[in-house]
């Protein structure tokens, strides 16, 4: 049924896009998450001693050798609050937003439309997770560029690699971290369609972020680690080893797709078989 | 809205269909490997010849130590003085996960991934490497040509493979050990034999120790140690992936990353016997050797020896330091780090006792 109506999906999406990156509050979200690194850079740059080795974030000491680790630390600092905090606001507002704006019973007016709806919006927000992830890079790369050498990057394993492999593998980090959001934002649709209050459902997602993050540095719990959404948030950090070690890449993406799969499957439902009077 | 629960079976299903699939993930079909004496399998493990491989080495201890995390020893692992100790306690109450990469005798990589770091140990001919990238310190050593041994695990990169802790244990599993075979399970998808080594002396705290060895090349893929009275093993060591192809020849290069601190070291002497110390107190504590006594055993000529270090060539204060006192209760002579392996004591005249056996011996050993 979606396929027969794919060109209305198709505007449904563009519409819905174009919604979500006229507000206000994308574009300052992704400018806070831009600012990160740039801040990381900046702090680094003008500091009167050069960054302690091995104190502070990750690869702080990094940046001054090559630019662009401002964006393997922005990504790294930002992966267990900023960005689930971004992620939460965008995907805890898919449906509980218009239901609130009372916009939701116009949306549903076409046949079949909860589903599609449902899909549509999840994509949207999947899309924030791309930006998001990208805006870090960006402000990362573009800090990296004015104010360091982007000289030859040292790699975890002590090997060295050219400043065109490094921005590779920080594309392919902002990949990793896209892919370890899309969880989240399958919980996030999933609260949206329990309540009509777009906050309520922003803090559960948000809230659920933390236990998680909370109960993955538990070590009596470790039995429930490899089931946790954000057990290998930060393991992004085997994309700089040497050989890349791909297999978290993909332990991530079955965890993510798995959470999709059940998240996707509740919220469908839950907002099928609900009364939207708004 | 009718037949509304049916909106749900979805919801329902997922979780089911996510059980079939780990569920099946988990059972792997692999041969059993052909029947065998247990003097045939020490045979295929003495003759092994898969000196070629690269794969994935997770290492766990169990030993009853109160876990410590790794927040509170990463302070204490930058300090001089209590470096290598932190270092060790660390290996010892947390679970690692090392690639390991090895072409021929003289060509091995130990990469040792943590959380955002790593610690790599390299062999590549007659350099020895070791990196941090926590404090991006790199170790130089030119060993002698002809040096046919692998690089020892050090503070840095403080994990074995499988192949290396078998091979000692079985040089050490003489007259005093039961050797016989258990139930074969595969590894890391390979059919393997079990071996299971059971000390005769009833004066260790070791219950048992089981390998398991590569039904075609004989490679050691997993070496469990048991203490008694504890079901889950003190100590683990396996393959969770292996290949036995020529890994790259480019894994083993390597060259100082630049801004890294390269400290030059002098080659090993010939190793020493568990029983003597090493000389130069500045490449290891005797608290760090004391700790490798979990693998003591196996070099010891039985499994219920306990090494004996005189106060001379213990570093004064040993008992003041604050990771001692933390870890070690105080008994009558002395203070005892105790583990359901390994017992260390450390008497008040400044001699360090340890090794697989009950505290009670070491203090009969120690008021001797």
């Amino acid at each position: 049924m979606l396929l027969s109506s794919a060109p209305a999906s198709a505007r449904l999406f563009v519409s819905e896009l174009s919604v979500l990156f006229r507000r206000w509050r994308t574009w300052t979200m992704l400018a806070a998450l831009a600012a990160v690194p740039v801040l990381i850079g900046l702090a680094v740059r003008f500091s009167p001693k050069g960054p302690p080795s091995g104190r502070g974030p990750a690869f702080l000491d990094q940046i001054t050798h090559n630019g662009l680790f401002a964006g393997v630390v922005g990504l790294v600092v930002c992966t267990p609050l900023f960005l689930p905090l971004t992620v939460g606001v965008v995907a805890g507002d898919t449906i509980a937003g218009e239901a609130n704006l009372g916009t939701l019973r116009y949306l549903l007016a076409a046949p079949a439309g909860r589903v599609r709806l449902l899909v549509v919006k999840y994509l949207a927000s999947a899309v924030f997770c791309v930006a998001a992830a990208l805006a870090v890079v960006v402000g990362g790369t573009l800090t990296g560029a004015v104010l360091f050498p982007l000289g030859q990057a040292t790699l975890l394993s002590g090997d060295t690699i050219s400043p065109g492999e490094a921005f590779g593998r920080l594309l392919l980090m902002a990949g990793y971290v896209t892919v370890s959001l899309l969880g989240l934002s399958a919980i996030g649709l999933f609260a949206s369609t329990m309540t009509n209050v777009p906050v309520g459902a922003m803090a559960a997602t948000i809230v659920l972020a933390v236990v998680s993050q909370v109960l993955d540095a538990l070590d009596q719990l470790d039995w429930l680690h490899p089931w946790l959404f954000s057990d290998h948030w930060l393991s992004v950090a085997d994309l700089l080893r040497e050989p890349i070690a791909w297999g978290s890449f993909g332990e991530n993406t079955l965890l993510q797709l798995g959470y999709i799969a059940l998240f996707g499957a509740l919220a469908y439902g839950r907002f099928t078989t609900k009364d939207v009077l708004a | 809205m009718k037949r509304i629960w049916t909106r749900w079976l979805p919801a329902a299903a997922v979780p089911a269909v996510i059980a079939v699939g780990v569920l099946a993930a988990g059972a792997a079909a692999v041969s059993p490997p052909p029947p065998a004496t247990p003097e045939q399998v020490l045979g295929l493990v003495a003759s092994h010849a898969a000196r070629q491989f690269s794969g994935t080495v997770e290492e766990k201890a169990d030993l009853g130590l109160p876990s410590i995390p790794s927040q509170a020893l990463a302070p204490a692992t930058k300090s001089a003085t209590l470096g290598s100790e932190a270092a060790l306690l660390e290996l010892l109450t947390t679970a690692h996960t090392a690639r390991v990469y090895a072409d021929g005798p003289t060509k091995l990589r130990v990469q040792v991934m943590d959380q955002l770091a790593e610690r790599d140990a390299i062999r590549n001919g007659n350099d020895a490497w070791t990196f941090d990238s926590k404090t991006n310190e790199v170790t130089h050593t030119t060993l002698p040509a002809g040096t046919g041994s692998e690089p020892s695990p050090t503070a840095k990169a403080p994990v074995m493979t499988p192949d290396q802790l078998a091979q000692r244990f079985l040089a050490a599993a003489g007259p005093s050990t039961n050797v016989t075979l258990g139930q074969s399970a595969p590894v890391a998808g390979h059919s393997a034999y079990a071996l299971v080594l059971t000390p005769k002396t009833s004066g260790t705290l070791v219950s048992s120790v089981q390998i398991a060895v590569e039904a075609q090349t004989g490679l050691p893929l997993s070496v469990d140690v048991y203490a008694k009275g504890q079901k889950d093993p003190a100590f683990h060591s396996a393959f969770t992936k292996l290949d036995l192809g020529a890994p790259d020849a480019s894994v083993f290069a390597f060259t100082p990353p630049a801004g890294a601190t390269v400290k030059q070291q002098p080659a090993p002497t010939p190793k020493a016997s568990a029983g003597t110390m090493p000389k130069s107190p500045s490449t290891a504590s005797p608290k760090a050797s004391a700790g490798t006594t979990p693998k003591s055993p196996e070099s010891a000529p039985s499994w219920d020896t306990v090494l004996v270090v005189p106060a001379a060539k213990v570093p004064a204060g040993l008992l003041d330091q604050p990771l001692v006192k933390q870890l070690a209760t105080p008994v009558a002579g002395g203070r005892l780090l105790s583990s359901s392996l390994v017992n260390i004591l450390i008497t008040d005249d400044g001699r360090v006792l340890a090794g697989a056996v009950p505290a009670s011996t070491l203090l009969a050993k120690a008021a001797q």
